[in-house]
């Protein structure tokens, strides 16, 4: 890890540590627009921090330990959108609050004669936001829409998950406008593919902190919880349970800035692969964690008072944000079996 | 072919050019068929081998990266062994199993503990060829090693040694034993332990190959009956051997690990190669589980990789080597089980098995089995979890108020 990234990490700690778990969302937009996190991977020659997609992990993982109910993630999405395609100029905008959503998860959107038609799901916090990136797959397109165009439908759709606030957008025949299409044909069809990668490891980020965070709760509930005049932690059969967890996350954690460490040496598609591998184990990783932690905590753990259901609830919405698990892992095989296809 | 064992002297350079030479030296080296030549073979043929492929890795100076500099292919640096292992790995070259008790565990207690006279003695007997085996485990004390039983008795200016030991690697074959024995009372339990160099061939000693499970016996047993070992062969001070003994178990963790779980992710294709033989390569349950494995085993290298760099760092942790000794041996039996699971029927006849092969073989059924030895040896499964949860997790150990009836 970087000296930079490293003191980003340090001072999102401290300024998270004094807000709780789970992170109040509107108080910590105010910390992310204030101290520029917005800006953590825009080149310095746009006015960012430079730090690439390994500095915006740092502040993932940070912001995932605590729960954080800010949409950080689809406002990166949309200023690295902004940043590939051509309105780099809308970076200051962005950095300054102004709030443009992307989706969480694959839409179903194509795009004719300069229209853009159908679904983009999981998009956060759309009710606020004045634009939304979309990637229409049919018709090779990625463009800025605003809000309140004609034909376009916002439907709140609520989770499980309360530390994210998650909408629908239909979209019928909305006339997109040229000064914000940010890409057409194959380069619209690379930037899709950047901002997937993109998605997946910052939800493999937020997964590996949210990982390590509750597990470290759940085993300070062991220290403090006493039954046979003994406390829980003493118990081997649980001990075992949360080593296996640690070592879990461990691996996760591993694996995820091992991936990115490989970053700066592969093209797109390795890329995307790496996003995908460190996805899919995180967020299972995450997932693990999170139904093991409920049941260690016993009763208390199905109480809406205590922290445990939020982590479990935000991992099993991991799991199913960008692709599911289920496709990420058949994508990867695909990979592996590319010389036995031949 | 007479085969060229000039060794590369890259040192203090880029690691890169390391890499490099290393490569082209293995490309050249690595015994072509070794696989097949081992498989259905006998112990000597086996040993035979494992004497050729040491002697070339000896003199290109690849067996000692980690020994001092004065020493020949000594004084690399632990990035650089690193490199050398993966090298290793990725070549698909023999594992040097016969020998690693005497480069590493014999080699590195003779260094941090042996007098003068006791390395001038062995190491270069070492650098020769010289096999090791280690005398630590008991029917009784295995996790356990406080519970050493094997008795040392000191008599004038010798000990005399009776008991047993046991999953002793390749003991048969042994020229030299390192031998933990009790010469106290285990109080403190880890009190009254003595580190002895014992000469496999004294009178009185006893060696019994294990039949394993899969028909090698790669393990054995070592009996000791009034067995004579001079006082001259003991390893720093009477009553220390567990500190000794701690450093042996040290001095393999790490590198191994960094090697075997790079020779995993080489071994993936093995699973993609099971698929088409059993006409399941589009099996999409199949499909998921291969997927799912790739990225443990990635997670695998990563956690192997990142470890092995804290401690060239300094920053390694008391707890940190068991995540990764547990990690691989979960990952290792996962691997193994979906081998088993493609292989189906045709992987339950018996084909015989390979000597000192490495861990994923194809014939599944086998490497099924010896993924045992990774989550039983060196620290089970079950002591790694106890120890990252009391060293890492900070949970308390359980009471030791039970006493045995």
């Amino acid at each position: 890890m970087s000296a930079e990234i490293g003191e980003l990490r340090d001072s999102a700690r401290k300024v998270l540590g004094g807000l709780g778990v789970p992170a109040d969302g509107e108080k910590i937009w105010r910390h992310i627009i204030e101290l520029g996190w917005l800006t953590v991977s825009v080149p310095e020659e746009l006015g960012g921090l430079g730090q690439s997609l390994a500095g915006a992990c740092a502040l993932y993982r940070e912001l995932g330990g605590s729960l954080a109910a800010a949409p950080f993630l689809p406002a990166m999405l949309a200023i690295d959108a902004l940043c590939h395609g051509r309105l780099g100029s809308w970076v200051e905008r962005l950095a300054a609050g102004d709030y443009i959503s992307a989706p969480l998860a694959e839409s179903e959107l194509s795009a004719a004669a300069n229209r853009l038609t159908g679904l983009a799901s999981a998009v956060p916090d759309a009710d606020k936001a004045g634009h939304v990136v979309l990637c229409a797959s049919e018709g090779d397109c990625v463009a800025l829409v605003p809000l309140g165009s004609p034909g376009v439908e916002i439907q709140r759709r609520a989770t499980w998950d309360t530390t994210r606030r998650l909408f629908d957008i239909r979209l019928d025949g909305v006339e997109l406008g040229d000064s914000l299409v940010l890409a057409r044909g194959a380069t619209a069809q690379a930037l899709c593919r950047h901002l997937s990668t993109h998605l997946d490891f910052a939800l493999a980020a937020d997964s590996v902190g949210g990982a390590i965070a509750l597990l470290d709760r759940t085993v300070e509930y062991l220290l403090t919880r006493r039954q046979f005049g003994r406390p829980l932690a003493m118990f081997q059969a649980l001990k075992h349970r949360c080593a296996d967890l640690k070592a879990l996350t461990c691996a996760a954690a591993a694996l995820l800035d091992d991936s990115l460490g490989r970053l700066d040496a592969v093209d797109d598609t390795d890329a995307a692969l790496l996003g995908l591998q460190a996805k899919s184990f995180a967020t299972s990783a995450y997932a693990r964690v999170a139904e093991e932690a409920l049941q260690l905590h016993g009763g208390i753990g199905m109480t809406a008072e205590y922290s445990c259901h939020l982590f479990l609830k935000r991992a099993l919405l991991n799991a199913q944000l960008g692709q599911s698990n289920d496709l990420c892992d058949l994508e990867i095989a695909a990979d592996a079996l590319r010389p036995c296809d031949d | 072919m007479q085969p060229d064992l000039t060794p590369p002297v890259i040192r203090g350079e880029n690691p890169e050019d390391l890499r490099l030479a290393v490569r082209a030296w293995l490309a050249a080296h690595v015994p072509a068929g070794w696989r097949a030549a081992m498989t259905g073979t006998d112990q000597e043929s086996f040993v035979a081998a494992q004497r050729d492929w040491f002697a070339k890795l000896a003199a290109a100076g690849y067996a000692t990266p980690h020994w001092p500099a004065a020493w020949p292919g000594g004084g690399r640096s632990l990035a650089e062994q690193k490199i050398i292992f993966e090298e290793i790995a990725r070549a698909d070259a023999p594992r040097l199993i016969l020998y690693f008790v005497a480069l590493y565990h014999a080699a590195c207690t003779l260094m941090e503990w042996g007098t003068p006279q006791q390395q001038e003695t062995h190491l270069p007997r070492i650098l020769a060829g010289q096999i090791w085996c280690q005398g630590f485990s008991e029917p009784n004390a295995g996790s356990d090693l406080a519970s050493v039983r094997t008795r040392a008795e000191r008599r004038g200016d010798h000990y005399v040694v009776n008991g047993q030991k046991i999953w002793s690697t390749m003991a048969q074959y042994a020229d030299r034993c390192l031998l933990l024995t009790r010469t106290g009372k285990s109080d403190p339990p880890q009190g009254g332990l003595t580190y002895l160099l014992l000469d496999m061939r004294s009178k009185g000693v006893t060696v019994r190959p294990i039949a394993q499970i899969t028909g090698d016996d790669e393990f054995a047993e070592i009996f000791f009956d009034d067995v004579d070992i001079p006082l001259e062969d003991r390893v720093s001070e009477e009553g220390e051997g567990w500190a000794v003994a701690q450093s042996t178990l040290s001095s393999e963790r790490g590198l191994t690990l960094v090697e075997l779980s790079q020779r995993m992710r080489y071994a993936l294709p093995r699973i993609g190669a099971a698929m088409r033989d059993s006409g399941r390569l589009d099996d999409a349950a199949i499909r998921a589980e291969l997927g799912r494995l790739t990225s443990k085993v990635n997670a695998l290298c990563a956690l192997a990789d990142q470890y092995l760099l804290r401690r060239i760092a300094g920053e390694e942790v008391a707890g940190d080597a068991s995540i990764v000794k547990l990690t691989y041996s979960r990952v290792l039996r996962d691997f193994t089980s979906l081998g088993l699971r493609i292989g189906g029927l045709e992987a339950q006849y018996d084909r015989g098995f390979m000597r000192g092969a490495t861990q994923e073989t194809g014939n599944w059924l086998v490497d099924f089995m010896n993924s045992y030895n990774w989550s039983i040896a060196g620290g089970s499964d079950e002591i790694q979890r106890n120890i990252i949860a009391e060293r890492l997790l900070r949970m308390p150990r359980e009471p030791r108020s039970w006493q045995m009836p």
